[in-house]
């Protein structure tokens, strides 16, 4: 199972909890300073101004008078259950007000303080506001703050709870949302793990059409690729395997027969000789194998230039007259006029030759191969076009992989290579090679863009 | 002729240098590219064969680069194992007079150095080819044997041309499709072997002496009858 620091949804509910938190926190003294703050603020302005107001209306008159008032304030039942006034006499002494305990003297004079106190039996924490009147008697003017103090605690509960079930939220949401990751992201892992096993036809399941459904049907699509991929080289290493073994016996054979018997120099030369050219003929394999890997790497050359296909039709067929007349067959051409692609002329006469050498050998006698170009506006193409038995439909798709052949042309001289770089080069030319039986035989053409109409070198 | 060898792999650098020597060669072997570079705009060589990949900081093309920007028209064979189209035409627009793709067969590697170095001298100016009593003339187009003229197609009076001009040599078959079709890939089955039959047929029948040679595993030589072989 998966280990909680590393799960990328736990870190990132989590990161997003402490966001949350973070700005729950903010709020929250935004909120506090808002209420609570206001609310003492408005204590302290009242006390200052009752404050004021006594002062400024009993400063010229008897203590006695003021006293006379501030009894009438705290038996009037208005606010009664938070002011506070005391009148203390210069010598310390109570004169009148609602406070049983008050601060030492030593408490700075005309500034609010906070200060525990006992008013009415009992003890509170209040706001205080001490002047010395003009005969030394002190005047003390303040409010009770238990009823602030009881907002301030129902606030901060309120908080703590609200916090508390913000993070509670974040780590079921963190659950939650890496279940479901793990539901969509399960099913690619798990197919992940199966192909690593060597079950390459597996394929994640698509469920819908979101983020996930569009990463696994591209890591779909990559995984076809691959396994296309693959199953070409498993049949290219076992064609090689196979079809290269055959001819390395027979060298091996001749050359060993060579040595164990009478070993005149006419024989042993004989023997290298044979053993050169079957090391030949297997090179040329080999150069072949690479040059259709290059092809289909899909490197495309930067040395492509205009080439006359008419051009190379012709020189093609002149090159495989004196073969064709040796063979029995009629070779002859059929050309539109100014066919041009863009691209290298010796590796399309080769394909041209080797489509041309096919068509000879396997129509056999008798027949007639004709080598043309065609061209319309989007396409060129070089055909050749014989009156053979053509290819059995269903193995057309299969004659240009490598080292296909099939059974009825094995008797003949051939390594399986020759459509595979001709379907090879044609994809090199960013063109394809298609073959086709029509009524009187095969028809093969290499299909390719057309060269700009301007550039007619060549 | 003196030939100098730039090539690192020892078993490639011998089987080089010893066919040479059999050839009546002067060979300097060189096995990497500082030392190649010096030997090369040094001295004085009548062809060079080039690795393109060497030890020693310098590769094959920068000697080829470096030569031709000293003005030296010296011919350079490469051989070399990079052999894709792209390689091969960047190594003949360093300045190199052909490209020979690893493995080769030493014969074609002779046959392309003796091509080379043919080139190098001026017998094109001439206006009659003879080899024994095969006359081929270059102005009017026409091929005589023993005073009995021969009627060639005009690809078959190249083909000969081209075998006159390299009398005694050998040429393969990559070389006759180069210099008469002007295409190089490798001819497959044996399309070169009956053209040259063809022309055999016009020239040997019918006399005691053959003048085209067919060399086992290489190609084609045209020389005087019965004129032993140095392969």
């Amino acid at each position: 199972m998966f280990r909680f620091q590393t799960s990328v949804a736990v870190r990132l509910v989590l990161g997003y909890g402490l966001l949350a938190t973070a700005s729950i926190a903010v709020a929250s003294a935004i909120f506090y300073l808002g209420t609570i703050g206001v609310l003492d603020q408005n204590v302290d302005d009242k006390i200052v101004s009752i404050s004021k107001r006594l002062i400024d209306k009993f400063q010229a008159r008897p203590v006695e008078d003021l006293c006379r008032e501030i009894k009438l304030q705290l038996s009037d039942k208005i606010d009664s259950d938070r002011e506070i006034f005391l009148v203390l006499s210069p010598s310390g002494h109570r004169l009148t007000g609602n406070l049983s305990t008050w601060p030492s003297p030593a408490t700075p004079l005309d500034r609010v303080v906070t200060r525990d106190v006992v008013r009415e039996g009992k003890a509170v924490s209040a706001r205080l506001l001490m002047h010395r009147l003009q005969n030394a008697e002190l005047l003390i003017v303040g409010r009770d703050l238990s009823e602030h103090i009881t907002i301030g605690r129902l606030v901060w509960r309120a908080l703590a709870v609200g916090i508390t079930i913000s993070l509670l939220l974040t780590v079921v949401g963190a659950l939650f949302f890496r279940h479901q990751i793990e539901a969509r992201i399960g099913d690619i892992r798990r197919t992940a793990v199966e192909i690593e096993a060597g079950d390459l036809t597996r394929r994640i399941p698509i469920s819908s059409d979101d983020e996930f459904g569009l990463l696994s049907r591209e890591i779909n699509h990559m995984l076809d690729r691959i396994e296309h991929l693959m199953e070409s080289t498993r049949h290219v290493s076992n064609a090689i395997a196979h079809d290269l073994r055959t001819p390395l016996g027979r060298i091996r054979s001749k050359l060993d027969d060579a040595v164990r018997h009478d070993m005149t120099v006419e024989i042993l030369s004989d023997a290298a000789h044979d053993a050169i050219e079957g090391i030949d003929d297997l090179i040329l394999v080999f150069e072949k194998l690479l040059q259709i890997a290059e092809a289909e790497s899909g490197m495309r050359t930067k040395l492509f230039e205009t080439v006359d296909l008419n051009r190379i039709a012709l020189d093609m067929v002149d090159l495989y007259d004196a073969t064709a007349e040796e063979r029995q067959v009629i070779l002859k051409t059929s050309l539109k006029d100014a066919v041009f692609a863009h691209g290298d002329r010796n590796l399309l006469a080769s394909a041209v030759a080797s489509l041309i050498d096919n068509a000879i050998k396997y129509a056999g006698p008798g027949a007639t191969v004709e080598v043309g170009t065609l061209a319309d506006d989007h396409s060129v193409s070089l055909v050749v076009r014989d009156n053979g038995p053509g290819i059995p439909q269903e193995y057309l798709p299969k004659v240009t992989e490598r080292f296909y052949r099939l059974d009825q042309s094995r008797s003949q001289p051939g390594n399986g290579l020759g459509l595979s770089i001709v379907s090879a080069i044609a994809t090199l030319h960013v063109g394809k090679l298609i073959l086709e039986n029509d009524t009187h035989g095969l028809i093969a053409r290499i299909i390719l863009p057309p060269a700009e109409a301007s550039a007619h070198s060549r | 002729m003196r030939c100098l060898v730039i090539e690192d792999e020892v078993d490639t650098a011998h089987y080089i240098c010893k066919g040479l020597r059999e050839a009546g060669h002067t060979v300097t072997p060189c096995g990497n590219g500082l030392d190649g570079l010096h030997f090369a705009t040094s001295e004085h060589w009548d062809v060079i064969i080039l690795d393109r990949l060497l030890p020693g900081q310098v590769d094959g093309l920068s000697i080829i680069a470096k030569l031709r920007d000293l003005g030296k028209k010296t011919p350079v064979i490469i051989v070399s194992a990079l052999t894709n189209i792209d390689e091969r035409v960047s190594g003949l627009r360093a300045g190199a007079d052909d490209y020979l793709s690893k493995p080769f067969a030493f014969s074609e590697l002779l046959a392309r150095i003796e091509a080379l170095l043919r080139r190098a001298s001026p017998s094109h100016d001439a206006t009659q080819l003879q080899v024994a009593d095969l006359v081929l003339d270059l102005r009017t187009m026409r091929v005589e044997r023993g005073s009995h003229p021969v009627a060639l197609q005009p690809r078959e009076f190249r083909l000969l041309e081209y075998l006159m001009r390299h009398e005694g040599q050998v040429v393969t078959r990559t070389m006759l499709l180069e210099a008469v079709w002007d295409y190089r890939f490798d001819p497959q089955t044996n399309i070169i072997d009956v053209q040259i039959s063809r022309l055999r047929n016009k020239i040997d029948k019918g006399f005691a002496a053959t003048l085209i040679h067919t060399v086992r595993g290489v190609g084609y030589r045209l020389a005087p009858g019965g004129a032993a072989l140095n392969v």
